[in-house]
């Protein structure tokens, strides 16, 4: 039903009377500048995004300004980190609208979602757990090993995020190659139209 | 097995890239009178500094890495002109004005004003390839759009929106210029207009940025002058600069 969904969002929506007209998708894709204009945003936003949250991380771990209260950091800094994600996820959006059915079958942007509702997990149980008793703590240098681990599986989470993102570019599991069967189901390449071959199958597909 | 370990050097570039904006954006930032300011920007330079130097010489080493497994592509390649450029005035302006001003709390002595001077000159040198280069051109809208973001981050109260007005209507006027007024697929049209509004962009940005600091010294806000703002904004787009060029080497 998702791929039904994904397949009607590539080549669907938007699409015009003409058989060559094409939809929004595909406009989008076949743009001169602008989807490279979005991948580049995506990529230079991290700059913004990722090099504030580690700030704060290393804040919460203890190992950067330490001198600062906790609250003044996070006052100060998040602003700017959430700009930087919304921004991130807009844009991202919008590359997933690009090629919908290619990052559905793709393991590593499977991952990279999984990841994102971790981050996402991650971030609520700190706001309703650890952030509550931030008075008490606030100004040590060294918040409480609660803060510390949030911040600590926050960027491991994010750094993550960041490898599976760039491995999407790389064609090592493209549905179609002979591969293991446990990649082929956590791509779903059976429903792909490239379908799902087994490694069994690499001689013939003529793989080395 | 070049290509797996071509990954792993891309990754460790964009953490590095990562280190780098995020090191230049709070230090930047202080300069500039906004982010971290209840702190003194030595302060803000000592908590961030090191990750900022760990930022630097990662970036080279693994540049080295990634350039030497397709250098016959960066030889012909403005992108990567442009992106040494930048690289050059990067490393000079980060840590020959930054960190001195930094540490100094916004004084600029000497060697930090002779730096900047260095650093702005390569920068313009680095703009002029990348707005000349054919192709990769558009990649410099990415450094507008970060200036926009600069100026909005450091840019206070009324003003802050009047901006933020100003680059919307001339963002609808681009999309109504090439999508609208000017046919798709008329290239010969759509482009001058596309360049056209991105100068009248870049226009506006400098323009608010120099209303917000002429504002300010004029309020006294501003002890130490307008050159750490400068040399705190330089800092964060040349930094953008080079990692947007960077990736236009691979879409020219």
């Amino acid at each position: 039903m998702i791929r039904a969904f994904l397949v009607w969002l590539q080549t669907g929506l938007g699409k015009g009377p003409g058989a060559d007209d094409s939809s929004w998708s595909e406009a989008l894709l076949g743009s001169l500048n602008f989807w490279s204009l979005l991948e580049g945003t995506h990529l230079l936003l991290m700059m913004l995004f990722v090099g504030c949250i580690l700030a704060v991380d290393l804040r919460l771990m203890g190992v950067i300004y330490r001198r600062t209260p906790v609250s003044l950091v996070s006052r100060r800094l998040l602003p700017l980190t959430v700009a930087g994600l919304v921004l991130m996820l807009l844009t991202g959006s919008a590359l997933f609208f690009a090629k919908p059915l290619v990052y559905y079958h793709n393991i590593w942007f499977r991952v990279k979602m999984a990841l994102l509702v971790a981050a996402m997990v991650n971030i609520a149980v700190f706001h309703a757990r650890i952030q509550r008793r931030l008075p008490d703590w606030d100004a040590d240098p060294s918040p409480p090993l609660a803060a510390r681990s949030s911040a600590l599986i926050s960027l491991s989470i994010w750094i993550a995020m960041i490898v599976m993102g760039r491995f999407i570019a790389y064609n090592w599991y493209d549905c179609g190659k002979p591969q293991p069967d446990v990649i082929n189901a956590l791509q779903e390449c059976a429903a792909s139209e490239h379908g799902a071959v087994p490694l069994s199958r690499a001689g013939r597909a003529g793989a080395p | 097995m070049v290509k797996p370990n071509f990954a792993v050097w891309e990754v460790f570039h964009i953490l590095a890239l990562v280190m780098l904006g995020g090191g230049a954006i709070l230090v930047g930032l202080r300069l500039a009178g906004a982010g971290l300011k209840e702190e003194a920007p030595s302060a803000v330079y000592r908590g961030i500094g090191p990750i900022l130097t760990v930022g630097a010489v990662g970036i080279v080493v693994t540049g080295l890495l990634i350039g030497a497994a397709n250098a016959e592509r960066l030889y012909d390649s403005a992108a990567f002109t442009a992106k040494m450029l930048a690289l050059a005035a990067g490393l000079i302006l980060t840590f020959g004005a930054l960190r001195p001003v930094a540490l100094a709390d916004g004084a600029v002595g000497g060697g930090a004003a002779a730096a900047t001077g260095a650093g702005l000159v390569l920068w313009l040198a680095a703009t002029v390839v990348f707005l000349t280069g054919g192709l990769i051109t558009p990649g410099l809208f990415h450094v507008l759009t970060a200036a926009a973001l600069v100026v909005f981050a450091t840019s206070r109260g009324r003003r802050r929106w009047v901006f933020v007005g100003g680059v919307g209507v001339i963002l609808a006027a681009m999309y109504a210029a090439t999508h609208v007024l000017i046919p798709a697929g008329d290239l010969a049209h759509a482009d001058p207009a596309n360049v056209a509004l991105a100068w009248v962009m870049a226009a506006w940005i400098a323009g608010a940025a120099a209303s917000e600091g002429l504002s300010r010294s004029r309020q006294g806000q501003t002890a130490v002058g307008w050159l750490p703002g400068i040399i705190g904004g330089a800092t964060i787009l040349v930094w953008v600069t080079a990692a947007a060029a960077g990736r236009w080497i691979a879409f020219a």
